[in-house]
């Protein structure tokens, strides 16, 4: 479905991306980790459009990225940046019904029809309840929710997330994760979420990406992903790695 | 959805503004009944159609054009501070007028707006300019751009003043305080039909521009040609806030102020906030004209030091009362 074919990307001559390739298909958890500057919001930004390969093509059902109407491919991709803010304080049911801006005509408002879609998002996150709060009356736990709401609100087949967990307690990482399986299991999206919490992204995923120096240096399922020596190689610490109902846990020495 | 809860709000400011400019044409130094002025009465009709109807709705339109740049800037930049003077563009025009001041060519009738306009859009296009880098715009680098060349500008008009001749120095300081004593139709008309151009432009892009709230990254990952929406955005703002100076002079605080009041009462997108807006700042606006006729009965006031008085307090009781 979304295909990276050796993508490569360059802030002012600094390499973020070497020539990375990657296929991701319906209805996967794809968890993106590695150290920070590894290059994992460039990869996101180059998915979602926001940025343009230098070298290398990304592609889309069969056509190029670039090749696509901005708005379309926006109808098919969801993408949250690191951390979203309104500016001005927004309730969040405006918040997430503008999630539907790509479908909207030049001079069009949102039809009943949207509103509908933007409450189902937030039932969806568990959010329905905070429709008519604003937002900057939140806690973040709950701001994360109405802007995962606003990109499901597309109802889009590839959904693009940038840290969704960081700064979130870890009974919020733990919902938040669970809630990420769910919309996998649910609408058959793939969702591609960067992190730095890997046995939580060990967890939930179906497969994890480790991203070294702007490359893509291991595609596998999570046990394979976090071998003992590929962590040491990978983070730079020496971790034991504890065996439990067949998953993998990460446990750092001391 | 989102327009019928537009409609009793468009409805209720536009109530207040024909308020507004009922009184405003009612109230004056001399005393005229609309009657005599229907009735043929030769100094009625001048007084009420030649000075006051003309100088009411210049003031709302005035308002009107300075509200929208402000709200357009502020959403452009995702910035809360920003207005059309920070930018550059009130200096620009000023440093244009005091130059022509300076240099006697301010007493050629109907120049001084024509430079001062030409002024604006110099200082607009010279911040854009310095802010752009790579095909990007910072919106960091144009507010500070339009904030250093603002100083830049102010010391230019001091030194025109200090070698402009008394006598022309009394008009300049006029201008630069604001005016709108000696309005015309035809000043009516262009800003009318300018202010129409932009609502215009504006609300095609409404819903792009209001997509700029979210970070430019979202607003690209959602279809946005984020690029060309700040250019057109900043050109639009520009153009007809230095077509507003040209006409009025400085007057201030409307385009910071009026938008934030519109938004702790609605607290709503860009393409709810648009019209809105432009309705409330022609209300600020008559009004402080109003006021600023009618304050002392010898002359006039500068109608900006209104604005201010009467915005102020207002924007003060609004943010206590709001989170």
């Amino acid at each position: 479905m979304l295909e990276a074919r050796g993508v490569s990307f360059a802030y002012d001559g600094t390499d973020a991306l070497r020539s990375v390739t990657a296929t991701f298909g319906r209805a996967q958890l794809v968890a993106l980790t590695g150290p920070n500057g590894s290059g994992k919001s460039t990869l996101l930004k180059l998915l979602a459009r926001v940025l343009a390969p230098q070298a290398g093509e990304i592609v889309f059902d069969h056509r190029r990225l670039r090749d696509w109407p901005a708005k379309e491919y926006a109808k098919n991709a969801g993408y949250l940046p690191q951390d979203p803010d309104p500016t001005f304080p927004m309730r969040a049911l405006d918040v997430v019904v503008s999630g539907r801006a790509p479908f909207l005509g030049r001079f069009a408002w949102e039809s009943a029809a949207d509103y509908d879609e933007a409450a189902r998002a937030l039932a969806l996150c568990d959010a329905a309840h905070l429709a008519d709060r604003y937002l900057d009356e939140m806690s973040g736990g709950e701001r994360k929710r109405v802007f995962l709401a606003r990109v499901l609100a597309a109802r889009p087949r590839v959904i693009l997330l940038d840290e969704p967990l960081a700064s979130l307690d870890v009974s919020h990482v733990q919902q938040f994760s669970a809630l990420l399986r769910d919309i996998v299991d649910r609408t058959g999206a793939t969702v591609l979420y960067a992190t730095h919490d890997l046995n939580w992204a060990a967890a939930y995923s179906d497969r994890m990406l480790v991203m070294q120096d702007g490359a893509l240096v291991v595609d596998d399922v999570p046990a394979e992903a976090l071998r003992p020596e590929r962590v040491r190689e990978l983070f730079g610490f020496d971790a034991e790695v504890i065996e439990s109902n067949g998953r993998r846990w990460l446990v750092p020495r001391r | 959805m989102g327009t019928k809860r537009l409609l009793p709000a468009a409805a209720a400011l536009s109530a207040l503004l024909l308020i507004a400019l009922a009184l405003a044409i009612a109230v004056g130094s001399t005393s005229v009944s609309l009657r005599a002025a229907l009735d043929g009465d030769p100094t009625a009709r001048a007084i009420l159609f030649q000075l006051r109807v003309p100088r009411a709705l210049l003031a709302a339109l005035i308002g009107a054009t300075l509200a929208v740049a402000g709200l357009t800037f502020q959403t452009l930049l995702r910035n809360p501070l920003a207005d059309p003077f920070i930018l550059g563009v009130s200096g620009g025009a000023a440093c244009g007028a005091a130059i022509a001041t300076a240099s006697g060519l301010a007493r050629i009738p109907g120049l001084v707006p024509l430079v001062a306009f030409g002024g604006a859009c110099a200082a607009t296009g010279a911040v854009f300019l310095l802010a752009r880098r790579r095909e990007y715009t910072d919106p960091t680098r144009l507010l500070l751009s339009g904030l250093v060349l603002n100083a830049f500008f102010s010391a230019v008009i001091l030194i025109s003043f200090a070698l402009s001749r008394q006598s022309d120095l009394t008009a300049a300081l006029r201008w630069m305080m604001g005016t709108l004593f000696g309005a015309t139709w035809s000043d009516v008309l262009l800003l009318a039909v300018l202010l129409a151009l932009a609502m215009t432009l504006l609300a095609a892009m409404a819903n792009d521009l209001r997509m700029l709230a979210f970070g430019e990254d979202d607003a690209k990952s959602r279809g946005v040609d984020v690029e060309r929406i700040k250019l057109a955005g900043f050109l639009t703002g520009s153009i007809v806030t230095g077509a507003a100076v040209a006409v009025s002079g400085i007057i201030g605080f409307v385009g910071l102020l009026v938008p934030h009041l519109i938004r702790m009462i609605w607290r709503r997108d860009f393409r709810f906030l648009l019209p809105l807006c432009a309705l409330g700042g022609g209300v600020l606006v008559v009004l402080a004209d109003l006021l600023s006729r009618v304050v002392l009965t010898s002359s006039e006031l500068p109608i900006g030091a209104f604005t201010a008085v009467l915005g102020v307090p207002f924007f003060l009781s609004l943010l206590r009362r709001s989170r």
